[in-house]
């Protein structure tokens, strides 16, 4: 815990670098590419179109709550997070192997490197959110003053995104085979997740599943504060957050136990 | 004058050499009961002080752990036993641009690569004009770095790491980049930082450079320091332990 707080102070010192790490992958991305940041739009975009009409044209699943919500909304408030979770753990499971030529040569804290892949990955998140808006003004979809929970539920989902980072980045390190794993790992996450399918068609014996998997509370407390104007499940947003804690804590001493051996091991 | 800046106590510094770097390896030999790592000792029970303001070459043949000497001071690495204590600001003149991203301008990654050495926007503001024209790069500044030749990259980087204003300034064979002018600017550059009381870490084979520049030089070779004293003396014992 001490050792927590030492590294965030680190991690104001070299605030500049933080920044610049941020602006660099930022700036390279739509240096590359002739429609540069439209991507960043035009995937979760398509992504949404091919899984609406997969989903509820097709196999009819039901959004949750009774009010006529479309299927594409419904699936868009819980894709968008989760695809934030998703990349900002993939992108930041690389970001220690791709700067690899960086880690031998000059000290700086590592997990700068771990931290400024997850903030580009939110600069993109905040584009691909305009859409969401749109749509919702287009829909008319009434909203509350319980949409503010989404703050606090986004700070979980950052702390539990950060601890789970740290750790498969340094895993990643010295095995490299852990990038795949993961990818593997996403995709079954994803099913075991309510992102295509509303919470409560789960049989109530697998429940207990989404209690445990943070992103489950995570996702369903969108849909609840957004969609349904209603607040979350404080005990489930509680262990949610204990469990983000807690993975958090796991992730950053098991990333300061192997940060010594990063350069001998590249 | 001889406050020790750099202090090497009994530093052993040991690489796991072939070990199983994916699952598929790892798993049969673990299995298998074999032994997953074969380790390589790259310092062998090092000792030494580097005082303030001295300038201190380092010689051997490939392998003798010059390198791992400067990454221990850099930071980089930590020893497995002894210890490594720097007392001072660190820039590594090390395989420079390191840091650069080709896709970004040159004025871009000046700013990318101060702030990798530690610089924060302001200094690097105030030095940005003396950055671009020690590199003479005025022209290309805005240019993406990856159509500079490798002679303006190493200029640019190299421009950038002697802004950081260093107590303590590794090198590492980098003298050899660029043309003959602008290495000479250079070597001038790191006689302006000896007068001023920096102290260099100087890894070189160019013997003749090492001779004329440092004051004290060690001698490496399997791991060990073999000798250390006054650059001539050592040099000579080098090449005559080479022939």
């Amino acid at each position: 815990m001490y050792q927590l707080l030492k590294e965030i102070k680190d991690i104001c010192h070299w605030k500049e670098l933080l920044w610049q790490m941020v602006g660099r992958e930022v700036k390279a991305r739509y240096k590359q590419s002739i429609l540069g940041y439209f991507w960043v739009i035009l995937n979760p975009l398509a992504q949404m179109l091919v899984m609406s009409f997969a989903f509820s044209l097709i196999l009819r699943i039901p959004t949750n709550s009774s009010s006529n919500i479309p299927y594409s909304i419904f699936l868009f408030v819980a894709l968008l997070p989760w695809n934030l979770f998703a990349n900002s753990l993939s992108s930041a499971t690389n970001s220690l192997v791709n700067s690899s030529t960086l880690i031998t040569k000059v000290y700086f804290p590592r997990t700068i490197l771990v931290l400024a892949s997850i903030i580009s990955k939110l600069v993109d998140f905040v584009f691909a959110l305009s859409i969401l808006i749109i749509y919702m003004i287009i829909y008319q979809i009434p909203i509350s003053f319980n949409i503010l929970w989404t703050i606090p539920i986004f700070l979980i989902q950052q702390i539990f995104t950060v601890g789970l980072s740290l750790f498969f980045s340094a895993a990643n390190l010295l095995y490299r085979d852990i990038q795949y794993l993961l990818n593997l790992l996403l995709v079954l996450w994803m099913y075991a997740t309510p992102v295509i399918y509303p919470a409560d068609i789960v049989p109530s014996q697998f429940k207990f599943v989404f209690q445990l998997n943070p992103m489950a509370v995570i996702i369903n407390a969108y849909r609840q504060t957004i969609l349904g104007g209603g607040q979350p499940n404080f005990y489930s947003l509680i262990i949610a957050l204990f469990l983000s804690l807690s993975i958090l804590l796991i992730g950053f001493s098991y990333f300061k136990s192997r940060e010594k051996i990063f350069a001998d091991n590249i | 004058m001889s406050t020790p800046i750099i202090t090497f106590d009994h530093v052993t510094k040991q690489f796991s050499l072939l070990s199983h770097k994916t699952f598929k390896e790892f798993l049969p030999a673990l299995i298998k009961g074999e032994d997953t790592t074969k380790d390589f000792i790259a310092l062998d029970d090092l000792s030494f002080t580097i005082n303030k303001g001295e300038s201190v070459g380092i010689i051997g043949p490939n392998g003798s752990g010059k390198s791992t000497i400067l990454k221990l001071i850099a930071g980089v690495m930590s020893p497995n036993t002894g210890k490594v204590i720097v007392k001072g600001k660190v820039s590594p003149l090390i395989e420079l641009g390191a840091g650069f991203h080709f896709e970004l301008s040159g004025r871009e990654n000046i700013y990318l690569n101060g702030a990798i050495l530690g610089l924060s926007k302001k200094q690097i503001n105030e030095n940005f004009k003396s950055i671009v024209d020690f590199s003479e790069l005025w022209e290309y500044i805005d240019q993406p770095v990856k159509h500079y030749s490798s002679g303006m990259y190493m200029r640019l980087a190299f421009s950038i790491a002697i802004h950081v204003n260093p107590e303590i300034l590794l090198v590492d064979e980098i003298l050899a980049v660029g043309d003959p002018k602008f290495q000479k600017k250079c070597f001038q550059k790191m006689l302006d930082f000896q007068k001023s009381g920096v102290t260099i870490i100087y890894v070189s084979h160019d013997l003749k450079s090492v001779e004329n520049f440092c004051s004290k030089v060690f001698y490496l070779q399997k791991s060990k320091l073999v000798s250390s004293g006054n650059p001539k003396t050592i040099c000579q014992k080098y090449l005559s332990n080479i022939s």
